[in-house]
């Protein structure tokens, strides 16, 4: 692709690219080792963000046509391989690294390459890219990889608490000053101010605004994104930061299970509903989908299908607590980074 | 704008299964949630209501936004806040520092009750606005979570229903436009105690003496000017970048006023236990260290922990609580300092502390 011929994105030709085969991670073990194949083409162009601005990104995508923000995620078990090729429709070199897993060094603008390395460490790893330092990452190259245990389809880890289902919350804060000296070949100004928050590449619509309740639009309503469970359907999430902010991941209705931080098992398990998430870094999580503990009356299974027979949604937000997070372009409150739960009967 | 709902009487919860009324939904100008101006503020669909039984506890709130909050360098700065609306009994509770017993005081009136009690939370928001309760760390039935647009913005009266089935520390604050609600100080203290009262932290947990509430918050008077909706038409009002000028504790100025405040420094004696309950108040990162103290964590977000953890400092985040039992071996005065650090650096931004005196 011509460096010059941006293309432009509305998020919602984004999400609805990779709607198709992203959603809620699938997995099903094996019990011998495969190969895992994935191409991704390293593309740019402009996202228009809920305040109606254009902002500048480069992605991990599916096709040369596409912008996908992050990267459609990987998942594999210990000891396959994975047999990446990355073709870079850019001028710019990039590269594909996984920490402790593969570095491809540096692909060329132009350049196509292929590359095999093992899965391993079970858990939840970014791919990203690894030049320009943090530059290129936080402006879009990034995605999710997981390694699951050999034969294991519900834990994080050998021995880990088990769950039933599991998703990636990928989130990014972006500084539009910061993608347009990437766009321009600049460095980027030291003071990072950012003024969008995504999960998953898509921010929040509060109910009124236009593209609410719209899945490939709405971080509230994308299916990657938003939890959805019947008593018991504990979801694993694996949550991962390419931007700069520390930020607090809260769910309501239920305490998470903390799992990890940064790959490394916790040595207990807290039961937190505020779970801490560093700049480039990873926190892994269980949302149990336990009866929220302190309705009155109880929450059991014949009140969600009442709720349900009503026409009303038992939901509740995740957001993160650092509130700044919860706005787009220094305003419009519920337009950041942000997600539904939504309790369902069985 | 929109217009405003009728105010209605606060319900009556007087009958098992009752469901009540309450304004704050509906009828908006605009249609759609699209105000004429393209606001997000106002809910589109009538607050649902939930069926309510009789409380064991009742707090009645109401909110106030003319607090005035005088610094330690002679500036003040617009406070608001949630008021005790008194008459239903329960509430207050005197927790932490400052004057919490009622009236508009900041951090809002503490709501304090026991494990297993229904709590019935009363909010009347009089005013042309919205506003809502969230009790953060209370899992409750959706419709009493308190989430503007997603369980409900309120206008009027609006009761919420919960039971809390863990004994520890919490908070509440506003969930409408929370990014500034919060931040212009509506949030108060929500203490749970087990069934065996005050004095013990949790449910055949450890027990206490003395008991302090450390609830430490930044605070960035630029925002303080900005009216109730700000932002939530568009525009930028620079609500994505928050860059404190003063850092408290409980409210009270953590430059020099509560290093001796009462009821934010602790005064005991060599021997006693000491109960304090940590809350990361504000939005950024934090670092909390006890004067050299050792402090042993034994509970965080209203959970105790499956093994005590012993350390001399706690980092945390936004919203994050810690329970930390302090037992001095050694006279002397301990100054004890949190470092509200970068959301992006980490780098210091500010040092709010105060004291505990063994005596």
């Amino acid at each position: 692709m011509n460096r010059r011929n941006f293309l432009k994105f509305s998020s919602a030709g984004i999400a609805s690219a990779m709607l198709g085969t992203a959603g809620l991670i699938s997995w099903v073990p094996r019990a011998h080792a495969a190969t895992i194949r994935k191409t991704y083409y390293i593309t740019e162009g402009f996202i228009t963000q809920p305040d109606g601005v254009d902002v500048y990104f480069r992605g991990f995508s599916s096709s040369t046509n596409s912008l996908n923000t992050p990267g459609e995620h990987i998942i594999a078990q210990e000891g396959d391989t994975i047999d990446i090729t990355i073709v870079n429709t850019l001028g710019t070199s990039h590269s594909f690294v996984v920490d402790g897993m593969f570095d491809s060094g540096r692909i060329r603008g132009g350049e196509s390459r292929r590359f095999t390395f093992e899965a391993k460490n079970p858990g939840t790893h970014m791919y990203y890219d690894g030049r320009n330092a943090p530059y290129n990452r936080v402006t879009g190259l990034h995605g999710g990889l997981a390694v699951m245990p050999a034969g294991s389809d519900d834990e994080l880890y050998d021995g880990s608490n088990r769950f039933v289902q599991q998703y990636f919350w990928i989130f990014n804060d972006i500084d539009p000053a910061w993608n347009n000296a990437v766009r321009n070949g600049q460095t980027p100004p030291s003071n990072y101010t950012p003024r969008y928050f995504t999960l998953n590449g898509l921010s929040g619509r509060p109910p009124g605004a236009p593209g609410y309740g719209d899945p490939t639009i709405d971080s509230m309503h994308d299916p990657r994104s938003a939890l959805y469970g019947g008593l018991g359907d504990r979801a694993l999430v694996r949550c991962l930061n390419p931007g700069l902010v520390q930020h607090a991941v809260h769910t309501h209705a239920n305490h998470m299970e903390w799992l990890a931080t940064n790959g490394q098992p916790r040595p207990d398990v807290w039961l937190k509903d505020i779970v801490p998430l560093d700049g480039n870094g990873s926190v892994d999580v269980i949302f149990p989908f336990e009866p929220a503990p302190d309705a009155w009356p109880p929450m059991t299974n014949s009140t969600l299908q009442q709720a349900k027979d009503e026409g009303r949604k038992s939901a509740y937000p995740m957001h993160l607590h650092d509130e700044m997070t919860q706005t787009a372009g220094g305003g419009l409150y519920m337009f950041g980074a942000l997600t539904d739960i939504f309790y369902e009967p069985k | 704008m929109g217009r405003r709902r009728k105010t209605e009487p606060a319900p009556e919860p007087t009958e098992d299964t009752t469901t009540t009324t309450t304004s704050g939904g509906g009828g908006m100008d605009g249609g759609g949630g699209m105000m004429g101006n393209a606001c997000y503020m106002y809910p589109v669909t009538a607050l649902e209501t939930a069926p309510l039984n009789n409380p064991d506890v009742t707090f009645n709130r109401g909110v106030y936004i003319n607090g005035s909050m005088t610094m330690d360098d002679g500036n003040s700065v617009t406070i608001w806040g949630f008021t005790d609306g008194g008459g239903m009994g329960g509430g207050g509770g005197g927790m932490g520092g400052g004057d919490m017993g009622g009236g508009n005081v900041f951090p809002s009136p503490a709501m304090r009750l026991t494990q297993g009690q229904v709590a019935h939370t009363n909010l009347n928001v009089g005013m042309m606005m919205f506003h809502t309760i969230h009790h953060h760390g209370i899992e409750p039935e959706y419709r009493s979570d308190g989430v503007g647009h997603v369980s409900g913005d309120v206008n009027g009266n609006y009761t919420y229903q919960w039971k809390p089935a863990h004994a520890g520390t919490y908070f509440y604050h506003c969930h409408t436009n929370t990014v500034l609600h919060a931040e212009m100080g509506m949030y108060g203290a929500l203490i749970v105690d087990p069934p065996e009262g005050p004095g013990t932290a949790f449910e055949n947990g450890p027990t206490y003496d003395v008991e302090a509430v450390w609830a430490v918050d930044e605070i960035d008077s630029s925002w303080h000017n900005l009216g109730w909706t700000a932002g939530t038409c568009g525009g930028d009002v620079g609500l994505n970048d928050l860059n404190p000028d003063y850092f408290i504790i409980t409210g009270v100025d953590g430059a020099q006023s509560a290093l001796t405040a009462p009821g934010i420094a602790v005064d005991m004696n060599r021997g006693q236990r000491l109960l304090v309950r940590y809350i990361c108040a504000g939005y950024l990162p934090q670092e909390i260290r006890f004067g050299g103290l050792d402090v042993e964590i034994i509970a965080s977000d209203g959970r105790p922990l499956p093994n005590a953890v012993t350390t001399d400092k706690i980092n945390a985040v936004s919203a994050e609580r810690y329970d930390v039992i302090i037992e001095p071996t050694t006279r002397g005065t301990y100054t004890v300092e949190i470092d509200i650090k970068d959301w992006v650096t980490g780098n210091v931004l500010g040092t709010a502390r105060t004291r505990i005196n063994v005596n």
